[in-house]
C-alpha cells in the first residue's frame, strides 16, 4: 500500500483492526490520487471517518490535506480512487452534491453573507419556497429562531450576520450544517480567528456533534487542539498517507516526527542577551476607538524595547496588542497619542512610509487582507517595501540588483516557489508567509513589529522562522512580537508584557514567566504582579 | 432640518408658479411689453440644431417687440414635455418646438394649443392636428435632388459610394430612398453603387468606411454621404490615399460653418441645404401673433451649393 | 531535446499573452477567409486599420494603467474631445504655434486626470462615480470652449466677420504617413504611448506601486507605498494619453469637434479587457492591451471591408468580447 519512504516508525494503517466498535464508516476514501497538470499531489491516500468520532487530519502545509478535503467536499472531481458515502460509491461533481449527501464544510473563511440576516443565511440556497418561487419568510424565521435557541445563540433571526462576532458566525455555520442534516462536518482550521473563550465554546459544539453521532474531520496546526479533541489522527506528508492512529496512542513527539519526518524540539538559548541600549521608548501611548471617539483601545501603555531583544506582547483578542503594533508603525494616523523615541530621537508616527524609511517595519497578522497582493510575483512582492533601494533618480528599477537581493534573502528563508515570476497566490500558505516576512526584512529594518508571524503555517516552516528571528536579534535587531501560541511566546521572548483591556497588566522575564501566570494576567486575574494596572 | 425647510420652500415656489399661471394675459407686443416666445429644442448636441437655434435667435434679433426663451431638452422626450408644460405655466404667447419624438409630445403640444397658445412645430412632426403650423423640409426630396444632380453630372454612368447615416433614423432612411429614386438606376445601367457603408452621421466612422471602399474599389467617381461631416471624412480618407482629385464628394445639410465652408474650400463638390426653418418660424410667429391667417403646413425647399453658387448663398431648387 | 522543448511550449501556451495572441490570430484568419476580394492581403488595408485604432489605443493605454489600480476611467472620451477642441481653438482662431499649443493641451489633460485621481485617492469616492462626473463635466467644458460648434479653420471674429486661416502644418504632419507611405504618424504616436506605458508599468518603481495598489491597497500602504500619489499619477497618465489622443483626433478631423469621441471609453475598456487585463485590478499589462487593440481593430476592419450592416457589427462585437474573455480564462 502506501509507502512512507523508509520511515522507521511503526505505522498503524487502515485502523479497522483496532476499531472499538464495528460501526459502519460515514465516509471511506480508497487510493485517492490527484494531479494538477503533470504534477501528482496525492499518491493514493486512504481515509475514513466513523460516526461519533473527531478525526484530525494533520500534516504540514502542502502535505495534501486541503486537496483531500476538496475531493471529499466535491470541489475537485478529476481524481482517481474510490469514495464511499454511507457504504455507497459516490463521485461528486459539484460542492452542492456533497452538501446534499450530508457532507458540510466549515471553511477558514466563513461562507456566510454578512449583509443578509441570520435567517436568510440559514436557508440560503434552500429557501422555504411557496408556489411561484415566493419565499415563506415567516416559517423560515420561526425555524431559524428554533435553531438559534438550540445553539444557545442569543440573537434575533432578523439580525444581520455581519453584526455578529466571528465566533458566533462560526457557530451559525455549524448550525447551518446541522440544519441541512449533515452527517459529516469538516472543519478547516476553524480557530484561527477566534480567542480562547470562543475556542472553548466552539469545542463544546464539536463535542456535542460527536455525542449526536456525527462524524467530524478536523484540520489544524495547533498541537493542543489536536490533543483536546482528537479521537483518531491521520497524518499526511508529501501527498502520502503516513499513518492513522488513535490519539491516545500517538504521543506529540511521534506526531511531529510523522508530520515532519525529523525531530523538531523547540530549541532555546544560545544567543547573546539584549544590549542595555533602548531601541524604542514608548511613553503613555493611547489609541482611540475607531468609531467611538471617547473610548480608547489602548490606554496609556509605556515600555522600552532594547536592541537585540525579543519583547513578547501577550493578550487576548481585544486587549489592544495589535493596536499597539499598528500605532507604533504609524498606521493608525490621528487616533494615536503619546511620545515615542527611536534611537533616542523623537519618532512622530507620521505614517507607514516614514516608518519604513526609518527602519521600523510591521508584519500584520492577516497576510491576505493587509500583507500581500495576490497577483504580484514573488520577486516584486518581496521587494515592494524596499524599492527605493533599487531605484535610481528617475525611478527606474535596477532589476538585476533587485533580483539578486531577493534571491539571496529568500535562500536564507528556504522559500520553495515554482519560480520567482509566479504570482504569490500560487504558493502554499507557509511559503506565502515567508514571502511576506522577506518583504518586511528586505528594507533591512532595525525594529521589527511582528503580529502573529507564524499564523497558519506548518511546523517545519515555523521552526525555520524561529531560527531566523534568533539570527536577527543576534544581529542587534529589536523585535516586538505578538503571538497567540503560548509555547512560542515563552520560548522566544526575553521579556513578556501582558495586556488586558488596553493596559499593561503584568510584565515577566523569561525566567519568571509561566503559562498559567501569563494567561491569568491576560484574563485580568492578576492584579498582584509588579506592574498591575487592573482595577 | 435644512432639507425639510428646503422642501417647504420648494412647495411654496411651485404653488406660486401655479397661481401666477391662473391669470393668463397676453403681452402687448410692443418694445416695452414684448411678446414672449418659448423655443424648445430637442437636443443641442448636433451642429444642425445649434444652427436652428442660431437662426431663430438671429431672426428674433431683428424685431424689438419679441423675446425668445431657449430651452434644450438634452435628447429626452420627458424633459421636452416638461419644458412645454413650463412654457404654459410661464404664460408665453407662442411656443416653437422641435420635438424629439412624435408620440410622447403630441399630448403636451395639444394641451398648450387647447389653452390658446399657438404652437409652431419645427422639423419633426407631432401626431393629430392640435397645433398651429408645421414647418419642415423633405428629406426624400433632398435625397432625390442629390441623386438627380449626381446622375446628370456623371452623364449616366459611373461608380458611386454611398455613406449612410444612422439607418434606424427617419432622415437616414429618407435620404437613402430619395437618392435611389433620383438616380433611376433601372433606367441608367451605367450607374453602379459599388459600396455602401453605415457611418452613423460620424466623421471618424465615415473615414473608416471610405478607407474600406477605397481598398476594395480601384475606381470611384462619386461619394454621396448623408451629411457633410460624412463627406468630409470620406474626403480625408481619399486624400490620405492620394485619390481625392479623382472623386466627387456630395453631402447634405449645408450649414454655413460646415458644408458651405467645405464647398468653398473645394473639399466638397456639392452640398444640399437641409433648412432649419428657424428664420421662417419667427416670421410665421409674428404673423400668428398679429392675428394673420397662416397655412397649416410649410415644406421648405432645398438649395444647392456648388463652388459657383456658394458665394451667392446657393441656388434654390424648386 | 524535443520533450523539454514541448514542455516549455506548453508552459508558454497557457500564458495570458499567448491566449490573447490566439484570439488575434483567429481574427486574422477570419480576415483571410473574408478578404473582400483580396483587399485584406494589401498592406494599405492594415495600415489604415492601424491608423483608425490608434486613437482608441492611446485611450486604452491610460485605461490599462487605471484598471490595474482596480479603478476605471470613464472620462477619457470627454477629455479627448476637450483636448481636441482646446487644441483646435489654440491653433486655429488663436493662431498659436504647435510648440506652445501641444504642451498646453497635454498639461490640461494631465491636470484633469489628476483632479479625478485626487478625488479618488483623497476623498475616497468610487472611481466609477468620479470619472462619470468628469466625463459629463469635460464634455460640457468642451461645448463651452467651442460654443457648441466645430472649431474649424473658418474663423468667426468677435465682430461677426469671418476669415479663413490656413490649416497649420502640424495638422498635416500628424495626419501623414512615413516609411514610403506605409505607416501613419498617429500609429507611431500610439506605439510611443504603448512604449511609455510599458516603461512605467514594468521598469519604473511607479509601476510596481500601481500593481501593488491594485492588488491589495492596504498591503501596499503598510509596505510604505505612497498610495494616494500612485493613484493620482495613474489617473493623470490616463488624462495625458487622452489629451494626446485628442490632439490626434483634431488633426485627423482637421477641426475640433466637441461631440467627437462619444462612447470611445467603452471601446477602450473593451480593448483592455479583451487583452486579458481584469477589471479586478492588480494584474495585466500594456502588451496585452496592444493585442486587444489590434483584435478589435481587425474585427472592425473586416466588418467594414465586407460592408456588414450596423446591426451585424454590434452583435458580432458583443459576441467577440465575451468569446475573447472566455478564451483568456482557458478551459
Amino acid at each position: 500500500m502506501t509507502a512512507t519512504g523508509g520511515e522507521p516508525i511503526g505505522t498503524r494503517r487502515g485502523s479497522g483492526a483496532e476499531d472499538p466498535s464495528r460501526r459502519q464508516p460515514i465516509v471511506v476514501m480508497r487510493g485517492i490520487r490527484k494531479s494538477f497538470g503533470p504534477v501528482e499531489v496525492l499518491h493514493g491516500v486512504d481515509f475514513e471517518v466513523l460516526p461519533g468520532e473527531v478525526h484530525v487530519l494533520a500534516g504540514e502545509n502542502g502535505a495534501g490535506k486541503s486537496t483531500l478535503i476538496k475531493i471529499l467536499s466535491g470541489v475537485y472531481d478529476d481524481y482517481s480512487g474510490e469514495l464511499y458515502v454511507g457504504g455507497r460509491p459516490q463521485r461528486f461533481s459539484h460542492p452542492n452534491e456533497a452538501v446534499r449527501a450530508g457532507i458540510a464544510t466549515i471553511h477558514q473563511e466563513l461562507s456566510l453573507v454578512a449583509s443578509m440576516s441570520i435567517s436568510d443565511n440559514l436557508f440560503l440556497g434552500r429557501e422555504a419556497a411557496q408556489r411561484f418561487g415566493f419565499v415563506d419568510f415567516g416559517s423560515q424565521e420561526s425555524q431559524a429562531a428554533r435553531i438559534l435557541e438550540e445553539t444557545e445563540l442569543d440573537f434575533s433571526p432578523r439580525q444581520l450576520v455581519g453584526e455578529l462576532p466571528i465566533s458566533s458566525q462560526q457557530i451559525l455555520e455549524i448550525a447551518r450544517a446541522l440544519a441541512r442534516d449533515a452527517s459529516l462536518v469538516i472543519f478547516d482550521e476553524p480557530t484561527s480567528a477566534l480567542n480562547e473563550h470562543e475556542v472553548d465554546s466552539l469545542f463544546e459544539r464539536i463535542v456535542e456533534l460527536r455525542r449526536r453521532g456525527r462524524g467530524i474531520v478536523y484540520i489544524t496546526h495547533k498541537m493542543e487542539e489536536i490533543y483536546r479533541l482528537a479521537d483518531r489522527i491521520t497524518v499526511l506528508r508529501d501527498g502520502r498517507l503516513v499513518g492513522t492512529a488513535a490519539a491516545n496512542e500517538l504521543p506529540p513527539s511521534h506526531l511531529v516526527k510523522w508530520m515532519v519526518g525529523r525531530d523538531l524540539a523547540v530549541r532555546s538559548g544560545g544567543r547573546p542577551g539584549p544590549s542595555a541600549e533602548p531601541a524604542l521608548e514608548v511613553d503613555d501611548l493611547r489609541v482611540a476607538h475607531p468609531e467611538i471617539k471617547a473610548r480608547s483601545v489602548v490606554e496609556g501603555v509605556s515600555f522600552t524595547l532594547r536592541w537585540g531583544e525579543i519583547l513578547g506582547l501577550a493578550g487576548l483578542q481585544g486587549s489592544g496588542t495589535s493596536e499597539v503594533l499598528h500605532a507604533l508603525f504609524g498606521a493608525l494616523g490621528r487616533r494615536v497619542a503619546g511620545r515615542v523615541r527611536l534611537c533616542g530621537q523623537p519618532f512622530p508616527l507620521r505614517g507607514p512610509r516614514e516608518s519604513v524609511e526609518r527602519g521600523v517595519v510591521l508584519l500584520t497578522n492577516d497576510r491576505k487582507s493587509f500583507g500581500l497582493a495576490p497577483d504580484l510575483n514573488v520577486t516584486h512582492s518581496v521587494s515592494l517595501a524596499s524599492l527605493s533601494r533599487f531605484c535610481n533618480r528617475g525611478g527606474w528599477v535596477r532589476r538585476e540588483e533587485e533580483t539578486e537581493a531577493v534571491r539571496s534573502l529568500t535562500r536564507e528563508f528556504q522559500l520553495s516557489a515554482p519560480s520567482f515570476d509566479a504570482p504569490v497566490r500560487t504558493l502554499s500558505g507557509g511559503n506565502q508567509q515567508k514571502v511576506y516576512l522577506a518583504c518586511c526584512l528586505l528594507p533591512q529594518p532595525r525594529v521589527l513589529l511582528l503580529d502573529e508571524p507564524t499564523r497558519g503555517i506548518d511546523v517545519g516552516a515555523k521552526a525555520d522562522i524561529y531560527d531566523l528571528m534568533r539570527t536577527w536579534v543576534g544581529q542587534g535587531i529589536a523585535i516586538l512580537l505578538i503571538t497567540s501560541e503560548m509555547d512560542e511566546l515563552l520560548t522566544l521572548s526575553d521579556r513578556i508584557l501582558v495586556m488586558h483591556r488596553g493596559r499593561i497588566a503584568a510584565e515577566f522575564t523569561r525566567e519568571t514567566a509561566s503559562k498559567d501566570d501569563v494567561l491569568a494576567a491576560a484574563m485580568g486575574l492578576a492584579g498582584c504582579h509588579e506592574r498591575g494596572g487592573v482595577e | 432640518m435644512p432639507l425639510r425647510r428646503f422642501a417647504t420652500f420648494l412647495i411654496c415656489v411651485l404653488a406660486g408658479v401655479g397661481c401666477s399661471s391662473e391669470s393668463r394675459e397676453r403681452h402687448a407686443g410692443t418694445p416695452e411689453d414684448p411678446w414672449v416666445i418659448g423655443m424648445s429644442q430637442c437636443n443641442l448636441g448636433e451642429p444642425w440644431r445649434v444652427q436652428m437655434d442660431a437662426d431663430v435667435r438671429a431672426a428674433a434679433a431683428r424685431h424689438t417687440n419679441l423675446r425668445v426663451i431657449f430651452k434644450d431638452a438634452q435628447n429626452s422626450s420627458l424633459v421636452q414635455r416638461a419644458q412645454v408644460e413650463e412654457f404654459i405655466q410661464q404664460g408665453v404667447d407662442l411656443i416653437i418646438i422641435s420635438p424629439k419624438e412624435a408620440a410622447p409630445l403630441t399630448r403636451p403640444v395639444a394641451e398648450a394649443y387647447q389653452q390658446g397658445i399657438p404652437v409652431i412645430v419645427l422639423d419633426r412632426a407631432v401626431q393629430g392636428d392640435q397645433y398651429t403650423t408645421f414647418i419642415g423640409a423633405d428629406n426624400v426630396q433632398i435625397g432625390r435632388e442629390a441623386g438627380k444632380w449626381i446622375r446628370e453630372r456623371l452623364g449616366g454612368s459611373g461608380r458611386i459610394v454611398e455613406l449612410k447615416g444612422l439607418m434606424t433614423s427617419t432622415p437616414g432612411q429618407d435620404r437613402n430612398r430619395g437618392f435611389l429614386e433620383g438616380l433611376e438606376l433601372d433606367r441608367h445601367p451605367g450607374l453602379e453603387i459599388v459600396f455602401t457603408g453605415e457611418m452613423q452621421w460620424l466623421e471618424p466612422n465615415a473615414r473608416r468606411e471610405m478607407e474600406s471602399a477605397l481598398a476594395t474599389n480601384s475606381e470611384i467617381d462619386v461619394v454621396y454621404a448623408h451629411n457633410d461631416p460624412g463627406a468630409h471624412g470620406a474626403w480625408l480618407a481619399a486624400r490620405a490615399a492620394g485619390r481625392e482629385a479623382d472623386i466627387m464628394f456630395v453631402g447634405i445639410d449645408a450649414l454655413p460653418h460646415e458644408g458651405q465652408q467645405y464647398v468653398q474650400q473645394g473639399i466638397l463638390d456639392a452640398t444640399f441645404l437641409y433648412p432649419t426653418g428657424g428664420a421662417e418660424a419667427i416670421e410665421l410667429a409674428l404673423a400668428i401673433l398679429r392675428g394673420e391667417e397662416v397655412p397649416r403646413k410649410i415644406v421648405l425647399g432645398t438649395r444647392l451649393f456648388t463652388r459657383e453658387s456658394v458665394g451667392a448663398g446657393g441656388q434654390p431648387i424648386n | 531535446m524535443s520533450a523539454e522543448w514541448r514542455v516549455k511550449l506548453r508552459g508558454w501556451w497557457t500564458t495570458p499573452v499567448a491566449r490573447a495572441l490566439l484570439a488575434l490570430l483567429l481574427m486574422i484568419v477570419i480576415g483571410c477567409v473574408f478578404s473582400a476580394d483580396g483587399a485584406f492581403f494589401r498592406w494599405s488595408v492594415h495600415r489604415d486599420m492601424l491608423r483608425q485604432v490608434s486613437v482608441f489605443g492611446m485611450l486604452a493605454c491610460g485605461m490599462t494603467v487605471v484598471i490595474i489600480t482596480a479603478g476605471i476611467d470613464l472620462s477619457v472620451s470627454s477629455v479627448l474631445a476637450l483636448a481636441a477642441v482646446s487644441f483646435a481653438w489654440l491653433a486655429l482662431p488663436q493662431g498659436w504655434p504647435a510648440v506652445f499649443a501641444i504642451p498646453v493641451v497635454l498639461a490640461f489633460g494631465t491636470a484633469l486626470g489628476s483632479v479625478s485621481g485626487a478625488l479618488v485617492a483623497r476623498m475616497r469616492i468610487q472611481p466609477f462615480i468620479v470619472t462619470l462626473a468628469m466625463m459629463v463635466f469635460a464634455r460640457g467644458l468642451a461645448k463651452v470652449i467651442s460654443g457648441g460648434r466645430k472649431i474649424t479653420n473658418y474663423v468667426t471674429e468677435a465682430d461677426g466677420t469671418t476669415r479663413l486661416v490656413d490649416l497649420p502644418r502640424i495638422f498635416g504632419i500628424i495626419d501623414s504617413k512615413v516609411l514610403g507611405g506605409n505607416l501613419s504618424i498617429v500609429t507611431i504616436i500610439f506605439l510611443l504611448c504603448v512604449l511609455v506605458t510599458w516603461i512605467v508599468l514594468s521598469r519604473l518603481r511607479l509601476g510596481r506601486h500601481i500593481y501593488a495598489v491594485g492588488g491589495n491597497e492596504e498591503a501596499a500602504r503598510l509596505s510604505g507605498v505612497p498610495v494616494r500619489r500612485t493613484l493620482i499619477t495613474a489617473y493623470a497618465l490616463s488624462g495625458l494619453f487622452a489629451a494626446v489622443a485628442g490632439i490626434c483626433q483634431a488633426a485627423q478631423e482637421t477641426h475640433g469637434d466637441p461631440e467627437t469621441g462619444m462612447a470611445y471609453e467603452l471601446d477602450a475598456i473593451a480593448m483592455v479587457v479583451i487583452g486579458g487585463t481584469t477589471l479586478a485590478g492588480g494584474k495585466g499589462s500594456v502588451v496585452l492591451t496592444l493585442i486587444g487593440v489590434l483584435t478589435i481593430g481587425y474585427l472592425q476592419k473586416i466588418l467594414s471591408l465586407n460592408a456588414a450592416p450596423e446591426a451585424t457589427r454590434l452583435m458580432l462585437t458583443g459576441a467577440i468580447i465575451v468569446c475573447a474573455v472566455l478564451f483568456q480564462r482557458g478551459k
